[in-house]
C-alpha cells in the first residue's frame, strides 16, 4: 500500500482506483496468463464467436457477484442468491406471461416484479441477520430452502414459457459481437464501483466490514447499512432472473442451483476478503472472468468438465491463501 | 520462618519492547504460607505471574524452586515442576462436564485408547471432595454452574495434579460475600495441606483477612515484603503509592472555576450495576471531571451509559439543564457529546483504513454532499485536524494502521473534535501513548477546556488524573464512593476509596 501515492496531484482523488489497481494486478495478470496460454493451446480461443460465448457464460455469474461484493464487504455471506434468482425468475415468468396486456407493458411489469421479488428476499436476510446479530451463512442458507420451495410452489414445478418476441430478441442481441445483457452487467459493476468508492455509503460499508463498532460508535446505523447490502445482493438477483429468462426464454423453477458458489468464488478470487473490509468490485469483475476463461479454455483445449471443475477449486483455494498473505503485508 | 524458602525470585526483570513489565522483582515463598502480591494496575503482577507459570521467559535475574534454578520454558513445564494458576478469567470448557473439565490436562484412557469415564468422574469427585465440594455432581455441565462453582473447579482442576504453588489470580474479582468466604475456607484447607498459596487481589481487607505476608509491587518493582501482623491497610496503600511520586505530580493545572452545568446525570443504572446505588454527579462548564477507580469499577460502563453506547437500565442525562433522550450513539453527537473510547484498535479507528477517512468518520456531513464523498474536502478536514494537534504523520492516505499509538490516538481526538462537541468524554485517553505524545494530548486538552469544552476523564493512571483534572470522583463495585476537589488530592485518598469497599456485587472482570 506504500506505493500508491506517486502521482503528485491530487493524490486522494486517485487514491481509491490507483489502491484498487494494484491490488487487482496480480489477478489481471493472472488473467492475462490464462488468455495468453488458451489462445496459443486453441486456435478458437480468441476467435469472435468464442469470445461472445465467453462474455454470455460470465454475465449471470458476474450480476450475482456484484451485489455478493457489497454483502461480504461487511463481512457476511449470502448463500441464497441462486435460489432467490429462481424465485425471482418464477414470479417475472408469472408476470410476463399474464392474458391481456400488450407486450410493452409485460416487459416492465415482469422486469418490475423479477427485482422487487429479488429485493424483498434480499431485506429479509439483511434484516433477519441485522436485528438478531445471527450470521448470514444460516440465515441466508434458511432463504436458500424458502426461495427455492417458493418458487418451486407459486409455478407448480412447472418450467414457464412463451414470453414476448422483444424480450426475447434483448436476451440474444448483440453490438459489435459483445453481448447486450453483458453491457447490463458491465454497468452494475461500473454503478457498484462508482458507490462504493465515492460515496458515504460505500465508505461506512467498507468501515463496517473493518470495524463496525467505530462506525457504530461514530452515530451511524450500522444496522440500516447492513439490510442494504443484503438488499442490493437481492437486488442483483432479481436482475440476474430477468437476464436469465431474455437469454433461455424460459424461466424454471430449478433455475440458479449453485450459483451462490460460483458468484462467491468470483468475489473471493477477486481479492475480497471474506472477513470483510477489504476488496474491490473491479477485482469481482476480473474474478468472474477468471472463472469464466477457465470454463472456457479448459473444455476447449479438450478437457472434460469435471476436470474443469477440479482446476476451478483449485483455483479458489489459492486465491484465499493469496488473500491470507495479502492480509499480513497490510497489518505489518 | 527458619525454613528455607520454597521458591526465591531475586532481581527479575522482563520487558516488552522498551517497557520494563518487571524492574528488578525480588521476593521469596515459604512452604505453607498464603503470601499476597499487591499493587496498582500495571504495577507488575501479571507478568510475574505469566513468568512463574511458564507463559513468558525472563530477561535477567533469577528464580530458584527448591533450592534448583527455575526457568519454565511452557506452562507445561510450570506445571510438572508443580506450579499451577488459576486464572482471572475462566479457562473452562463450558458444554461440557464437571469432569471433563477436570481431567483436560490428562484424560484417563483404557487399555484400547478409549476414554475411560468410570475413571475420569472418579478422579474428578476425589478432586472437588478435597476441596469440599462435594455437593456438585461431576456430570453436569459446566455452563450449569454459577460463576462462583466455576472457579471453585478451576480451583479443584489446578489442586488435583500435583501442586506445591497454588497462584489465584483475583479469585474473589466475581464473587459474592458468602462465595469469598467460601474461598477462603477452601484456602485455608489447602494450606493445611502444605501447599503454599499465592494470592492477587485488590481487596486489601481480603488480604488482611487470609494472608500471612504480603509482597507490594509498584512500577515493575518490588517495594517490600512484610508480615501481615507488622502493618496496617494504609501502610500498604502508602507502599502502594509511592510518597515521592505524589509530590512532584501536585497543582499542574489551575481550577476553572465552571460557569454553569453542561452535563448532568441523574440515578444512571448501568447494566452492570442493577441493584447498587445509581450514580449522578454532574460536570459544569468548562471543567474536566476524572474519574478514577480499579478495573472493573464500573467507570467505563457510565461513560458507555451516558454516551448510548450500551442501553442503560434508567436514568436521565441533562446537557445545559435540558434532559436528552439519548438512545444511541447517533443520539449522543446529535446533542453535543464526544467519546473517546478506551481500545483505539476496537473501536475508535478503522484500521485499514486512511487517515483521512478515519478523520471524517463522525462527521461525513460535512464532507460530502448528497451523499456523494468530497475527497477535497476530506482533506482538508484531516490536515486542519492533524495540524491542530501536530499530528505526525507521512501521507494522510496511510491507513490509521502505520501511526504510532500517540498519533493514532491524536487521530481519534481529530475525528470527535472535527464535531466541535460541548461534552468530550475520554476513556484511558493516554493508554499505551509515549510520554511526550501524552504531554501533548494533556497540552490538547486543557486548550479545548479554555475554549468552553467539558470533558470527563477515565484513567487508571491516577498522576494522569491529578495532573489534568478539577474534581476527581472514585468508582468502587458500580457506585460512586466520592469526589474530591483538587486541593484535597492524593493518591492515597484516592486509592483508600477505590478500594476500601467491601464487595458485595458481582463486577465485571476485566
Amino acid at each position: 500500500m506504500s506505493a500508491v501515492d506517486t502521482t503528485p496531484q491530487s493524490p486522494e482523488k486517485t487514491r481509491m482506483s490507483i489502491r484498487s489497481v494494484i491490488n487487482n494486478a496480480g489477478i489481471g495478470i493472472a488473467l492475462l496468463l490464462m488468455i495468453l496460454f488458451f489462445s496459443v493451446a486453441s486456435e478458437h480461443f480468441l476467435s469472435a464467436n468464442n469470445i461472445t460465448n465467453i462474455l454470455t457464460q460470465i454475465t449471470i455469474n458476474l450480476v450475482l457477484a456484484v451485489g455478493m461484493t457489497f454483502v461480504i464487504l461487511i463481512g457476511g455471506i449470502d448463500l441464497s442468491v441462486g435460489s432467490v434468482m429462481a424465485f425471482a425468475a418464477v414470479v417475472a415468468g408469472k408476470a410476463i406471461t399474464l392474458p391481456g396486456l400488450g407486450a410493452t407493458e409485460l416487459i416492465i411489469l415482469a422486469v418490475l416484479a423479477g427485482v422487487l421479488a429479488g429485493m424483498v428476499c434480499g431485506i429479509l436476510n439483511g434484516v433477519v441477520s441485522a436485528y438478531w446479530s445471527l450470521p448470514s451463512f444460516i440465515i441466508t442458507l434458511g432463504m436458500l430452502n424458502i426461495a427455492r420451495g417458493a418458487a418451486l410452489q407459486i409455478s407448480g414445478a412447472q418450467t414457464i414459457y412463451s414470453f414476448p418476441f422483444a424480450f426475447e430478441e434483448f436476451g440474444s442481441m448483440l453490438i459489435y459481437g459483445v453481448p447486450v445483457v453483458f453491457l447490463v452487467a458491465l454497468a452494475l459493476v461500473v454503478i457498484a464501483w462508482f458507490v462504493l468508492n465515492r460515496t458515504v455509503f460505500g465508505r461506512l460499508i467498507y468501515g463496517i466490514g473493518n470495524n463496525e463498532e467505530a462506525v457504530r460508535l461514530a452515530g451511524h446505523p450500522v444496522f440500516w447499512y447492513k439490510v442494504a447490502a443484503f438488499s442490493i445482493c437481492g437486488l442483483t438477483a432479481g436482475i440476474a432472473a430477468i437476464i436469465y429468462m431474455a437469454r433461455l426464454n424460459i424461466s424454471s423453477p430449478i433455475a440458479g442451483i449453485g450459483f451462490e458458489l460460483n458468484a462467491i468464488a468470483a468475489v473471493i478470487i477477486g481479492g475480497t476478503s471474506l472477513s470483510g473490509g477489504r476488496g474491490s468490485v473491479i477485482g469481482t469483475l476480473l474474478g468472474a472472468f477468471i472463472i469464466g476463461v477457465l470454463a472456457n479454455g479448459l473444455i476447449l483445449i479438450g478437457l472434460s468438465d469435471f476436470v474443469r471443475q477440479m482446476i476451478t477449486g483449485l483455483v479458489i483455494v489459492i486465491a484465499v491463501i493469496l488473500d491470507h498473505y495479502r492480509a499480513k503485508y497490510s497489518a505489518s | 520462618m527458619t525454613a528455607s524458602p520454597l521458591l526465591s525470585v531475586s532481581a527479575l526483570r522482563k520487558s516488552f519492547g522498551g517497557i520494563h513489565a518487571l524492574d528488578g522483582v525480588s521476593f521469596e515463598l515459604e512452604p505453607g504460607e498464603v503470601h499476597a502480591l499487591v499493587g496498582e494496575n500495571g504495577a507488575g503482577k501479571s507478568t510475574l505471574i505469566k513468568v512463574l507459570s511458564g507463559v513468558h521467559m525472563f530477561d535477567a535475574g533469577d528464580i530458584t524452586l527448591d533450592g534448583a534454578s527455575y526457568r519454565p520454558a511452557s506452562p507445561h513445564a510450570a506445571k510438572l515442576a508443580g506450579i499451577q494458576v488459576v486464572h482471572q478469567e475462566f479457562n473452562l470448557l463450558n458444554d461440557l462436564s464437571v469432569a471433563e473439565n477436570i481431567s483436560i490436562e490428562a484424560m484417563p484412557k483404557t487399555r484400547l485408547g478409549l476414554l475411560d469415564r468410570a475413571e475420569m468422574n472418579r478422579r474428578a469427585r476425589a478432586a472437588l471432595d478435597a476441596i469440599g465440594l462435594s455437593d456438585v455432581d461431576v456430570t453436569t455441565p459446566v455452563r450449569q454452574l454459577g460463576i462462583a462453582h466455576r472457579q471453585l473447579i478451576e480451583i479443584a482442576r489446578a489442586l488435583q495434579s500435583e501442586s506445591r504453588i497454588l497462584i489465584l489470580d483475583e479469585p474473589t474479582a466475581t464473587l459474592t460475600e458468602r462465595e469469598t468466604e467460601r474461598l477462603f475456607e477452601i484456602v485455608a484447607g489447602i494450606k493445611a495441606k502444605g501447599v503454599t498459596v499465592v494470592f492477587v487481589s485488590h481487596h486489601l481487607e481480603e488480604v488482611f483477612g487470609i494472608c500471612d505476608r504480603v509482597t507490594v509491587f509498584r512500577n515493575g518493582e518490588t517495594i517490600t515484603t512484610q508480615h501481615i501482623t507488622d502493618v496496617t491497610p494504609a501502610d500498604v496503600v502508602r507502599f502502594m503509592v509511592g510518597r515521592t511520586l505524589e509530590e512532584a505530580q501536585h497543582g499542574s493545572t489551575e481550577m476553572h472555576p465552571g460557569a454553569g452545568t453542561a452535563l448532568s446525570v441523574d440515578g444512571l443504572r448501568t447494566t452492570a450495576n442493577p441493584t447498587g446505588t445509581p450514580v449522578s454527579f454532574e460536570l459544569r462548564r468548562g471543567e474536566i471531571l476524572g474519574i478514577a477507580g480499579l478495573v472493573g469499577a464500573g467507570r467505563t460502563e457510565v461513560l458507555r451509559a451516558i454516551f448510548g453506547a450500551d442501553a442503560k437500565l434508567g436514568g436521565t442525562v441533562y446537557l445545559e439543564g435540558q434532559p436528552v433522550q439519548i438512545n444511541g450513539p447517533r443520539d449522543a453527537i446529535a446533542a453535543g457529546i464526544g467519546f473517546v473510547t478506551e481500545d483505539r484498535k476496537e473501536e475508535g479507528l478503522i484500521l485499514d483504513m486512511p487517515i483521512s477517512a478515519n478523520s471524517s468518520l463522525v462527521d461525513l456531513g460535512a464532507v460530502s454532499r448528497r451523499g456523494l464523498l468530497n475527497f477535497g474536502k476530506e482533506r482538508e478536514m484531516a490536515a486542519r485536524g492533524g495540524a491542530r494537534l501536530k499530528l505526525k504523520y507521512g501521507k494522510l492516505s496511510d491507513p490509521a494502521a502505520s501511526l504510532s499509538g500517540g498519533n493514532q490516538q491524536k487521530v481519534v481526538l481529530a475525528k470527535w473534535l472535527a464535531k466541535t462537541p460541548k461534552v468530550l468524554l475520554l476513556d484511558e485517553p493516554t493508554r499505551g501513548v509515549d510520554v511526550g505524545a501524552k504531554a501533548e494530548i494533556y497540552g490538547i486538552l486543557r486548550d479545548l477546556v479554555a475554549q468552553g469544552m467539558s470533558m470527563i476523564v477515565v484513567s487508571s493512571e491516577l498522576p494522569e488524573l491529578i495532573t489534568l483534572c478539577d474534581r476527581i470522583m472514585v468508582m468502587a463495585g458500580q457506585e460512586i464512593q466520592g469526589t474530591l476537589a483538587r486541593p484535597d488530592y492524593s493518591q492515597e485518598r484516592i486509592l483508600h476509596l477505590a478500594y476500601g469497599q467491601t464487595q458485595t456485587e458481582e463486577r465485571i472482570p476485566a
